[in-house]
């Protein structure tokens, strides 16, 4: 047997494996079910800021009659307007009551179908006295530079004493939670199915049969590797359809630049984190023989994903805090807090490349863990067993 | 040729194999017996590679048996074990693959054995939904489903149907038919002595008897029985230690030729020849020794 066809047939027991988890569990109606709904969600969520924003669109005022060129100036500058000039107030009044615009303003008196949005009522008030005060001025024979002049008025400047450099965009925040659940949602699930899949293939013991013609590390590889592309799948369609669908609503330029960016890197920090848990879960999973006591092994690793999460979630509120920086460079919590901080705010360069040479090492480490406790105690059954046990035990 | 060399294992305090050694070679079926706890088990795992010895080792043609040879072995572990949620061909197929086969060949093999087993209208229902005789039948389609060039089997008959039985015999003496090794353990005597070559009786980790079966049984003679169709009482006439055995004489420590010819002249001898033990009996005589 030549080192060459060794290898192929390595790979190829790998392949197959991994192939089997697709086709089983990937290809199982549960799965393209929930891939179809959560998609649908992602891509409801992205759409949901716009919806929230309101319509867009200009509100179409009417102008006719004195002060109508000195309001159309007025609502010029306020934007958001699309002014039509009538040559007289009847004819604003009929353009009005037709629905031509959503409101007329002449002679003093504002023409609409049901009254209007108080914002809109607001601003269209603010520019008839704006435009009044400006009439009234030129009436007591003021210059137009004059009149400007007196009009001129500083806006308020706004000083908060939280933390002022936390996230100033609702988008922001939004886009870093959904990336901060979704990065949770598509860890926790492969986690227990990897889980899952080890003492089902123990309990049954299958794996008797399957470890004469395959190697433990290829049997927990081609396992890790096949839920590892169903999720893979699942987060690049939620992805992809998270920002196609905020570019075509047009949120994606309202965003804080680097969110595209975050949500894309995002996958590779997934990669990185799901190598990590998912090699831990197969490793623990294989120290019970009872589907009824994998609970108990993977409560470290849950806790540990669902802390991230929350820690994630904290982060959202001071992403500049310290806690958010240790966060998101310490493994595991960084495999989230990362990508949902880095959606918030500018992070530095060298944090990102630390955090993820960090959590790439403790992968690694996670992975000889994981292979070793599975290929030491994946045979034994009985009662569970302990770490410590699996490891002093010879494979 | 597959040579089980001096196998020692203990597990903890308790010694579960002191110096097994067993052979199979090309074309022969021998059957692996012994009690519960014997060792059965724990000799085939190893063979099989599950399981590591303390000590000993597994010879394939002359050679220690490598991974790439046991990938075209056929194993049926004591505990059963398939994917419950999973199609029956897909994963009889699927064993195939693993075992070597490209997913054509596999798929192939897939279908002809369940054709065999007469499960063809079930190849597309989830195993789970099978009834336990049929997920034998499966489980024993995927030890076959690679055409295996050796087969080690433990328990390969417990919990099958009569027709299943059949089935799996014919398998066995099909692949040795071939040239394939075949070991099977089974507490199924009359299946060993009906399918078997020869037998290996193992108590509490040591092999206590092997040989073929003419071997075995030749070593366990016992009396001489002969029936002749008279009236009268030979007991007295007839040398040796004679004994009654309803119309039967048992004839034992003396010459056969003149109790033969004794018999003859008495009337027509209607049975004439050794005893001979059932493998059971042998079992019985081997592991109370």
């Amino acid at each position: 047997m030549s080192d060459q066809t060794s290898e192929t047939s390595r790979m190829r027991g790998l392949m197959l494996v991994a192939g089997r988890e697709i086709r089983v569990r990937g290809l199982s109606k549960a799965n393209i079910v929930s891939m179809i709904v959560t998609v649908v969600i992602v891509g409801i969520l992205a759409a949901l800021p716009s919806f929230l924003g309101g319509d867009d669109a200009d509100e179409k005022i009417g102008l006719a009659g004195t002060g109508a060129d000195a309001m159309q100036t007025q609502l010029d500058a306020m934007g958001g307007f699309d002014v039509t000039l009538f040559d007289s107030a009847a004819e604003a009044e009929r353009a009005a009551e037709d629905g031509d615009v959503e409101a007329a303003v002449a002679d003093g008196r504002v023409y609409s179908e049901n009254g209007l949005d108080s914002a809109v009522q607001n601003q269209l008030d603010s520019a008839w006295q704006a435009a009044s005060v400006q009439t009234n001025l030129g009436d007591a024979g003021l210059t137009d530079a004059q009149i400007a002049g007196a009009l001129t008025v500083q806006p308020l400047e706004s000083v908060t004493f939280g933390d002022d450099s936390g996230t100033d965009s609702i988008t922001g925040y939004f886009t870093g939670l959904v990336i901060s659940i979704i990065m949770f949602m598509m860890l926790m699930t492969p986690v227990q199915y990897i889980a899952m899949g080890v003492v089902e293939e123990k309990s049954s013991r299958i794996v008797e049969i399957l470890l004469t013609s395959l190697k433990p590390w290829q049997l927990l590889g081609g396992k890790v590797i096949g839920l590892g592309v169903i999720s893979l799948v699942n987060l690049v369609a939620m992805v992809a359809v998270g920002l196609g669908v905020a570019s075509a609503t047009g949120m994606l330029s309202d965003l804080p630049p680097g969110t595209a960016s975050a949500a894309v890197s995002s996958i590779g920090w997934w990669l990185i984190a799901f190598a990590l848990f998912g090699t831990l879960a197969g490793g623990v999973g294989s120290l019970v023989s009872r589907q009824e006591e994998s609970g108990s092994v993977l409560t470290p690793l849950i806790m540990s994903l669902t802390l991230s999460y929350l820690g994630a979630i904290f982060l959202l509120n001071a992403p500049t805090s310290t806690f958010a920086v240790v966060l998101s460079i310490v493994p595991p919590f960084s495999g989230i807090a990362m990508p949902t901080r880095m959606a918030i705010a500018e992070v530095p360069a060298w944090q990102i490349g630390l955090s993820g040479v960090l959590l790439a090492l403790a992968a690694a480490g996670a992975l000889a863990l994981g292979s070793q406790l599975y290929k030491r105690s994946v045979l034994y059954t009985g009662s569970r067993m302990k770490i410590s046990e699996a490891l002093r035990r010879a494979a | 040729m597959l040579e089980i060399k001096d196998l020692h294992k203990r597990f903890g305090d308790t010694v579960a194999l002191d110096g097994v050694s067993l052979a199979a070679a090309a074309g022969e079926v021998v059957g692996f017996v012994g009690a519960n706890g014997a060792g059965k088990t724990t000799t085939m795992r190893i063979a099989m590679g599950v399981l590591a010895a303390d000590s000993g080792q597994i010879v394939y043609n002359g050679a220690p048996l490598g991974v790439e040879q046991r990938r075209r072995f056929g194993y049926m572990p004591s505990e059963r074990g398939l994917y419950p949620k999973m199609k029956t061909a897909e994963q009889i197929a699927y064993f195939g693959e693993l075992h070597g086969m490209t997913r054509a060949q596999a798929r192939a093999s897939a279908a002809a054995l369940l054709e065999q087993l007469n499960l063809s209208d079930r190849a597309g229902d989830f195993v789970q939904d099978l009834s336990l005789g049929n997920q034998q039948r499966v489980q024993l389609a995927v030890s076959l489903v690679h055409d295996p060039e050796v087969l080690v089997l433990d328990e390969p008959f417990s919990g099958l149907d009569p027709i299943a039985v059949d089935v799996m015999g014919t398998a066995l003496r099909d692949r040795a038919a071939a040239g394939a090794p075949v070991i099977f353990s089974s507490h199924q005597l009359d299946l060993i002595e009906r399918l078997c070559d020869s037998v290996v009786i193992i108590g509490n980790g040591r092999i206590i008897a092997s040989g073929t079966v003419e071997e075995l049984k030749a070593k366990e003679v016992k009396q001489l029985r002969v029936s002749v169709d008279t009236d009268e009482d030979l007991t007295g006439r007839l040398p040796g230690t004679v004994t009654r055995d309803g119309d039967d004489y048992l004839v034992e420590d003396t010459d056969d030729q003149e109790v033969l010819r004794i018999a003859a002249a008495a009337g027509r001898v209607t049975h004439f020849a050794y005893d001979q033990p059932t493998i059971a009996e042998i079992f019985r005589e081997a592991v109370t020794r």
